[in-house]
């Protein structure tokens, strides 16, 4: 995979589509509480689990069902068809009833607070994905609509729209718009932040008085405002198309429809390639934070060993975040995870470069969330899973088998 | 969750692309760029020298092999990187060395410079160096390329500098010097095809600007600071930068990436001690050539260079250990 491209420039992409209905759904629910059983029969919005912590809106149904199987990470329905609950109206006024309401439909509003920045991402978070782009050209009702609703949260006294430069980038009414090089990995929100405020801070923090979101993040809340219905889709880019799919689609489904097939030993990508979550099997259903799908052959790409650490530095000088993942490598390798953190395994972004750098092919980025991950086990009395600390799902779901 | 498992996926940690380089393939193309050096030694230096470089190779890999069994290891030896090291150490040795002198040091290089250190990676001397400077200390006399190469009509520019004074070497012509036409170590002195290898290295970027550069500039500052405090004493800087085996130390052996530092402020400093340390042997040392022992001396100064670190990304940070709940402490401990 040489010819990867670190380019973050989309060109021009087609419209967005909606995704077809799949007849079956699986939805990812490692972060809810589900309010209903196996089953009950649910609507197109109806609510079907509540959020367990910050950071998450309560989740619906997209299609109308069964509920067939619930288990602590997915919940799968049976679709019979789209009847739909009815759509509430949007309440007036701002502040703590529309966070609420907003909540209540699905979307997180934890981040919401008041500041005076507010910023939004439009740089695409990886190579490959474009969503962004068509909601910027298509749907400037919507995204304004959306971004009306947060400036009533939020009430910052200064937004703005930070773009990759040569991507389309049209501003909103008092919004400043801010270029950065259109090269990974200057879309991941730390580095946008970085940009804008010139504050580094450590992922999963924003720093006080900012407020960051991305040209999806508006969609989706503006859709909810337009049609006082639940959000439960996400945008996705697959082979290159975006689509509005709804959340639990199977990955299988999605990459059938893309009229793609998948192998055995092939790995499917949620998300982008630098930094995508591997799904676990083809019923696996999307969440709300994918962003792409992939399909990587068998064979292709990084197939990592467990060769030594060379010393090279070539992870080093390639690291966002100048600390030496070689090193924080080979502290996790022999559980040394304490000594990790002198090298400042917390300054990691996640971006994953340095893993495509390394000569030793070492699975560097699994290393740091080993790392990260031991040490939030071995320093607090309570589990890794409640941890603010912004862990992605890859680190829950996949030890846990039910069998 | 898991349950239908047709087909069955990969499941595996991001990234999940990869530039394509291996181990093996920097290797390969560090061997590539050696390959100039090697043919001009046995150009000038005849079936001797390709002997050298054959038997010091042949005994790299058999050691490593060896090792690798001993320590149940899986075998590692098709990485190249034994014959890496082999050749290197080949590099060092003058043509005329004895057969027993090559395998002890080459043996000595892979087993004391890498193995004994957990392997590839984990060694904080370049082994090659290691492997000479047991034979240099054990035995000078056939160490000595002056002393051993007797029948040879080559100058040694530097044993005849330090043993004769500056008149000696003064009528050596520097561009000869740059065409490989001095004794010295058998690879070591084939100054223009290294700079070629190196070059290669560097456009393949398998080896990174800061070193060569940095140890070539403290090597030529420090040379011109003693010219210029006494031009009858002391040579030239180009005559110290083309005589022995400067270049193959700033290009080959510093460049190694085990025992040099990462970072680009302590690849600099690296390179610059090194570099100084050459002329600062040459000049007050009892060796003829400072260039093996100014890298192992560099390579000290590693550990140390490496804290010379940037600010990490939002500063530095260390997770707080929690305030122990009262009262899960009390259920646990009575
Ligand atoms: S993933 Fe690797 S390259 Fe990226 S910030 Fe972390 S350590 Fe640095
Ligand atoms: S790139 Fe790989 S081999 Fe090189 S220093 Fe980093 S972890 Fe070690």
């Amino acid at each position: 995979m040489t010819n990867y491209s670190f380019s973050l420039l989309t060109g021009d992409t087609g419209p967005l589509v909606k995704g077809t209905r799949p007849d079956c759904l699986r939805i990812p629910i490692h972060a809810h509480k589900p309010i209903l059983a196996s089953g009950d029969q649910v609507l197109s919005g109806t609510k079907i689990a509540e959020a367990k912590a910050d950071g998450h809106g309560d989740l619906h149904s997209p299609l109308a069902g069964t509920i067939r199987e619930v288990d602590s990470f997915s919940m799968r329905i049976e679709v019979t068809g789209n009847t739909r609950t009815d759509s509430e109206t949007p309440p007036g006024d701002s502040g703590e009833s529309l966070s609420r309401w907003l909540h209540n439909l699905g979307i997180n509003v934890s981040r919401f607070r008041r500041a005076q920045t507010l910023i939004i991402n439009a740089v695409p978070p990886e190579p490959g994905i474009s969503i962004y782009e068509p909601l910027l050209r298509d749907y400037r009702k919507t995204l304004e609509l959306g971004l009306d609703t947060v400036e009533r949260m939020v009430e910052p006294t200064k937004i703005f729209l930070v773009a990759a430069k040569g991507n389309r980038a049209n501003a909103f009414a008092n919004c400043t718009v801010m270029h950065v090089a259109p090269t990974y990995p200057n879309g991941l929100d730390q580095l946008v932040i970085k940009a804008v405020t010139g504050r580094e801070t450590l992922p999963g923090a924003t720093p006080e008085n900012t407020v960051l979101l991305s040209v999806s993040d508006l969609y989706l809340i503006g859709r909810v405002m337009e049609t006082g219905r639940p959000a439960t889709e996400t945008v996705m880019t697959i082979d290159g198309q975006n689509l509005l799919v709804r959340i639990g689609t199977p990955v299988g489904f999605l990459v059938a429809e893309a009229g793609g097939s998948v192998q055995p030993g092939d790995r499917v990508v949620l998300g982008g390639l630098m930094r995508g979550i591997p799904a676990l099997n083809l019923e696996q259903g999307v969440g709300r934070d994918s962003t792409g799908l992939h399909v990587v052959r068998k064979g292709e790409g990084l197939e990592s060993t467990d060769n030594f650490c060379l010393g090279c530095g070539e992870c080093e000088r390639h690291c966002p975040a100048r600390i030496m993942p070689g090193m924080i490598s080979r502290c996790a390798e022999f559980k040394h995870f304490a000594r990790a953190e002198t090298f400042h395994v917390h300054s990691c972004i996640e971006c994953g470069i340095c893993g495509y750098w390394c000569k030793a092919q070492r699975p560097l980025l699994q290393y740091i969330r080993l790392a990260k991950f031991e040490i939030a086990l071995l320093r607090t009395a309570t589990s890794p899973a409640k941890e603010p600390e912004k862990e992605k799902d890859s680190d829950k779901c996949p030890e846990k088998t039910d069998d | 969750m898991i349950r239908p498992m047709n087909p069955l996926l990969t499941v595996s940690m991001a990234p999940h692309v990869h530039c394509g380089r291996t181990i093996k393939g920097y290797m390969r193309e560090t061997l590539l760029a050696l390959m100039p050096a090697a043919i001009m030694a046995g150009v000038i230096f005849g079936m001797d020298a390709v002997r050298v470089m054959a038997l010091s190779c042949a005994v790299a890999v058999v050691t490593e092999a060896l090792a690798n069994r001993l320590m149940k290891r899986d075998l590692a030896v098709d990485d190249l990187s034994a014959l890496h090291t082999g050749l290197l150490f080949a590099f060092l040795l003058p043509a005329s060395a004895p057969w027993w002198l090559v395998t002890v040091g080459s043996a000595a290089s892979i087993f004391m410079g890498k193995v004994i250190f957990g392997g590839l990676g984990g060694n904080p001397l370049c082994s090659p160096l290691v492997g000479w400077a047991l034979c240099r200390i054990s035995w000078p006399e056939f160490m000595d390329t002056n002393a051993t190469m007797l029948a040879s009509n080559l100058p040694a520019p530097l044993q005849q500098l330090k043993s004769f004074g500056l008149d000696a070497v003064a009528f050596i012509d520097p561009a000869s010097l740059f065409m490989g036409h001095q004794l010295g170590g058998l690879g070591a002195i084939q100054v223009a095809a290294l700079l070629a290898g190196g070059v290669f290295l560097l456009v393949r970027r398998h080896i990174s600007w800061e070193i060569p550069a940095a140890f070539t500039a403290g090597l030529l500052l420090t040379a011109w600071i003693y010219r210029t405090i006494d031009p009858a004493t002391y040579a030239t800087p180009l005559f110290h930068l083309l005589a022995g085996g400067s270049i193959f130390g700033a290009f080959f052996l510093a460049t190694d990436p085990a025992s040099s530092p990462v970072g680009r402020i302590p690849t600099l400093l690296f390179g610059l001690i090194a570099g100084v340390m050459v002329i600062v042997i040459r000049v007050y040392g009892i060796y003829p050539d400072g260039v093996p022992f100014a890298i192992l001396l560099a390579n000290l100064f590693t550990p140390l260079l490496d804290r010379i670190r940037p600010k990490p990304f939002g500063g530095p940070y260390t997770l707080t250990q929690e305030k122990e709940d009262d009262a899960i402490c009390k259920k646990c401990c009575g």
